[in-house]
């Protein structure tokens, strides 16, 4: 087992983009950590920097204590689990597992009996013999895990392990990962671009973008805390709802003008974020999630909308309602996401997006008239030209 | 006119309809068959003629017109054994083709995988240096390697022949096992260095086994090249190191030898080659069509 830490680690290529940017991260020993973002956002370079197949430009790499940077990948213990699986094709299951064991000179025997309980841990007894044409896609990742697993190294390194999987054995995949990870106890860092794996496997989560660490933390924390709009929005599906919004106050009794609607803000909600006191008057961006709005009638902290469309997803219904809230102005600026994401958080830029979930009984139709409330209690607020969330006096904590 | 417009035109319907179509199609195979074997004629009449020579008594040889129908002889056959040491014309031509194919693809192979890998852009441009060093004239260098050859003592004997094959041979392999290498995930090779291996155990025990067909295309062209080679073996070889190439062209005319002779020879010359391509043929067409990917 090993801890890993990345002090200032940067990874700058020939033409001068930066693919990681002074990354200061810890993973501890035995911790599962998984480094979620979208594409290119030099997560998986960081897996790759560990496993020693990424120069490192600068800074200082750590396992186990040691300085890694110059270390070559086989000195450094760790097994990878690739994308692509990468099984040798010339070799059988049993010959793919045993490899690192192999070549390392460990005796037959022990090679035999190792391969066989991991075999059996996984299921893979039948097709000891096989080579990996002759498998299936859940069958190939399983001798991939295999294969890291016989090794009993000091880190496990996942990159993407589950992207070339059906969407019901992924989910069946992810439980077996996660309880593999538990049992052996080591230390494991998984690269995502999936946030629910990102949400439901790893002990702490690490939301990278633009080569950047964005925020690490517990999943539960990143999700209801988020640092910044960035974060916000790429964890959680379906995503966050983000509008424009003004902050008003009269006296100690703060209020968001919502474009038509007026909501009072909770006492509470103004003590807990001391920020806020900076933005009356001004213009902010506000995140609610799905499960912070519901259907409501014209009163109050209601908003008007239209049903734009709904989706039934069996349990539940997915309604996106074009409100009477503003659109965020320009959520590229601010949350650096890609385009089909830019239109579902901003919708086609005249009205304020929502997403809304309803219970599947609910009887709505594109273009009727809608009134959604919102739990103010759940609000989230972002500085609208740095996108970071507002919470204590600092931009962001 | 007319009707025959909207006879062709419109869509068939019923059986008369399905009798056109099965027509048509019939045409169209018959169409395609006869180009094939016009196409086959055109590549494969000279070698049966020249083989077929091989079987004709002499006076059937130079008929006018040709004689298509004729009673064969073995004769040539024996001449053959009579006038050439064909076992060691035969160990000549092995021994300069294998000679030559291992040295290439002991060379040729680590150097594609070399530049495959390569980290530096002008990797693809120093692969198809090397494919157009295949390209220049045989002849051109010629006379600097028999200069050469002749200074360092190896003129004459099979190491002359192997090495000028290699020269060219190697710059082929070079260029194919790089496009061999490029299309194979260089994942496993990565794989292989976390697992613990080296960069020459990763190569020996993953990369290499990867590209095994590429290894046997390559292989392949080697030995078709050097076999077939007439120009370097003729210059550089002397009468006990001469290939069966050189003793088919060189012979004619000397020791009372005959065109039937020489076709009986030819035999000896092609039908292993051609055996060989018709074994491996897929090996061969995947390494033409691997450069193009």
């Amino acid at each position: 087992m090993a801890k890993i830490r990345f002090e200032d680690v940067s990874k700058i290529y020939a033409d001068g983009v930066p693919a990681v940017d002074r990354l200061d991260l810890d993973v501890e020993d035995g911790q599962f950590l998984v480094l979620v973002g979208p594409s290119g956002c030099g997560k998986t370079t960081a897996l790759r920097m560990i496993a020693g197949l990424e120069d490192i430009s600068s800074g200082r790499l750590m396992i186990g204590g040691e300085v890694a940077n110059d270390l070559a990948p086989r000195a450094r213990n760790v097994a990878m689990i690739f994308q692509s699986y990468a099984l040798y094709p010339h070799l059988t299951v049993a010959e793919n597992m045993g490899f690192a064991l192999r070549v390392r000179g460990q005796p037959r025997a022990e090679i035999e009996s190792r391969v066989k309980r991991a075999a059996e841990l996984l299921e893979l007894q039948p097709y000891l013999g096989r080579k990996p044409a002759q498998l299936s896609g859940g069958q190939r990742q399983r001798v991939a895990m295999g294969r890291a697993i016989v090794r009993q190294p000091a880190a496990f390194l996942m990159d993407e392990p589950l992207s070339n999987l059906d969407a019901r054995l992924r989910g069946q995949t992810r439980a077996e990962i996660t309880r593999l990870q538990r049992d052996s106890g080591v230390t494991t860092v998984y690269v995502t671009h999936d946030q629910v794996e990102a949400m439901t496997m790893g002990d702490r989560v690490a939301v990278m973008n633009h080569g950047r660490l964005q925020q690490v933390g517990a999943p539960r924390e990143l999700y209801d805390r988020p640092v910044n709009l960035f974060v916000a929005t790429f964890l959680g599906s379906p995503p966050i709802n983000a509008v424009e919004g003004r902050l008003r106050a009269e006296g100690k009794a703060v209020s968001l003008d919502l474009g038509g609607s007026v909501i009072s803000l909770p006492a509470e909600t103004v003590r807990q974020r001391p920020a806020l006191a900076r933005y009356h008057d001004r213009t902010l961006v506000i995140g609610f999630r799905p499960e912070a709005l519901a259907l409501g009638s014209a009163e109050g902290r209601s908003l008007r909308g239209t049903v734009a469309y709904r989706e039934d997803l069996g349990s539940h219904l997915l309604f996106h309602i074009d409100s009477e809230a503003a659109p965020v102005r320009d959520p590229s600026a601010v949350v650096a996401l890609g385009e089909g994401e830019e239109k579902a958080l901003s919708g086609d830029g005249k009205a304020g997006r929502l997403r809304l979930n309803a219970p599947a009984g609910v009887a709505l139709r594109p273009g009727e008239q809608v009134f959604v409330t919102v739990d103010p209690a759940q609000l989230h607020f972002f500085d609208p030209a740095t996108g970071d969330a507002l919470y204590a006096d600092s931009t962001a904590n | 006119m007319a009707r025959a417009i909207v006879r062709g035109g419109g869509v068939p319907s019923g059986s008369a309809g399905k009798q056109g179509m099965r027509r048509a199609e019939a045409r169209s195979i018959l169409y395609r068959r006869v180009a094939v074997i016009v196409i086959l004629a055109v590549f494969l009449l000279p070698l049966l003629w020249l083989l077929s020579t091989a079987y004709k008594p002499t006076r059937d040889i130079f008929a006018t017109p040709p004689t298509l129908l004729f009673s064969p002889t073995w004769s040539n056959f024996t001449s053959v054994f009579r006038y050439f040491d064909l076992p060691e014309l035969l160990w000549s031509s092995i021994v300069i083709s294998l000679g030559s194919t291992v040295l290439s693809l002991l060379l040729g192979v680590p150097a594609g995988y070399a530049l495959a890998r390569a980290k530096f852009r002008g990797a693809v441009g120093v692969a198809y240096f090397f494919l157009a060093i295949r390209t220049v004239p045989p002849v051109a260098t010629l006379i600097p390697f028999y200069i050469l050859m002749r200074d360092i003592g190896l003129l004459g004997t099979w190491w002359a022949v192997i090495l000028i094959n290699t020269s060219l041979n190697c710059a082929f392999v070079v260029w194919m096992m790089y496009a061999y290498f490029r299309s194979s995930p260089i994942s496993i090779e990565e794989a292989a260095l976390t697992d613990g291996c080296n960069d020459w155990r990763t190569f020996l025990t993953v990369a290499l086994p990867a590209v095994v067909p590429g290894i046997i295309a390559s292989a392949i062209f080697c030995v078709m090249f050097s076999w077939n080679d007439f120009l370097f073996a003729m210059f550089l070889t002397r009468a006990e190191t001469k290939p069966i190439s050189v003793a088919l062209l060189s012979a004619y005319g000397t020791k009372d030898i005959s065109w039937g002779t020489l076709g009986a020879l030819a035999h000896f010359s092609t039908l292993p080659i051609i055996l060989m391509m018709l074994f491996l043929n897929r090996y061969f067409v995947q390494g033409l069509t691997k450069g193009v990917n």
